[in-house]
């Protein structure tokens, strides 16, 4: 009991901060939850995890999550992608694409590195390499 | 040979073969080979191997290099050391990190179903062809 009331008084606000969270590396962080959902472009210089609904064109200059139950439909731009959901449009992953399990990709991937679990589903064109030619 | 009933062709890593192969089995290469594989059972791509070829197989593993489309009836595995250059179109897929693959990618359960139908199909022209020879093949069903 000492201890959660000592581990509740060294961090008071990591775990009410909701939404956007300045993290330690000094880079900002969108989290969309189960019953979030967006619509449009983002061109954000962070990392962004959605676990609700979004749509659109994002340009993210850090990771991009895809939790489990999250549905996509946009043109994904990241360094790490990780997909756990369903995402439907053209992924680019700048270093690693990793589809887990229960993750679901319809569209044409551009990939540095790719890692498929067992379970996991894609249906697209898969492009690997450096991105020197764009 | 860990089963009487499958055959199990290698190919070491000195070994190069130009041409179509079919077997009622399983395959493993190591060395060269070009052309066009078919197996029933499950295809290994050694790490050295170099295969530039159409690879048909129940369970396809590949560690080595292929340059050809891919068609696995149950799953494709690419290690980490693996390379596809190729279409694929398999019901399940694996890739380890490291692992590298360009192709157009079918999969799910869309693709186990066609492969379903096509292997509805198969049985019957592998009955015929059984008729020729005789075979000591057995009803799969019914072993214990």
């Amino acid at each position: 009991m000492d201890t959660q009331q000592a581990v509740a008084e060294t961090a008071p606000f990591e775990a009410t901060e909701d939404g956007v969270e300045a993290r330690r590396d000094g880079s900002n962080k969108i989290t969309l939850g189960p019953g979030d959902s967006l619509e449009g472009k983002l061109n954000y210089n962070g990392h962004v995890s959605v676990q609700g609904r979004a749509e659109g064109e994002f340009r993210i200059s850090g990771n991009f999550d895809v939790a489990n139950g999250a549905t996509v439909k946009a043109l994904i731009e990241g360094s790490n992608v990780s997909i756990k959901g369903d995402v439907e449009g053209m992924l680019t992953a700048r270093e690693k694409l990793t589809i887990g399990k229960s993750g679901k990709i319809n569209g044409d991937i551009t990939v540095k590195r790719l890692q498929i679990e067992d379970g996991a589903s894609l249906n697209g064109h898969v492009r690997m390499g450096s991105f020197e030619n764009g | 040979m860990a089963e009487s009933e499958t055959s199990m062709v290698m190919l070491g890593p000195n070994d190069r073969l130009i041409g179509e192969l079919h077997i009622e089995g399983n395959l493993r290469v190591s060395g060269t080979l070009e052309g066009q594989i078919e197996a029933t059972g499950d295809v290994e791509v050694a790490e050295a191997a170099k295969v530039k070829a159409s690879v048909t197989g129940r369970e396809v593993n590949v560690s080595g290099q292929v340059n050809g489309p891919v068609v696995a009836s149950k799953k494709l595995v690419i290690g980490r050391s693996g390379s596809v250059v190729g279409d694929v179109k398999v019901p399940r897929l694996v890739m380890q990190d490291g692992a590298s693959l360009s192709g157009n990618v079918q999969m799910g359960p869309k693709v186990a179903a066609e492969m379903a139908a096509s292997a509805e199909t198969a049985p019957e022209m592998a009955a015929v062809g059984a008729t020729d020879g005789q075979t000591d093949e057995k009803p799969k069903g019914k072993r214990r």
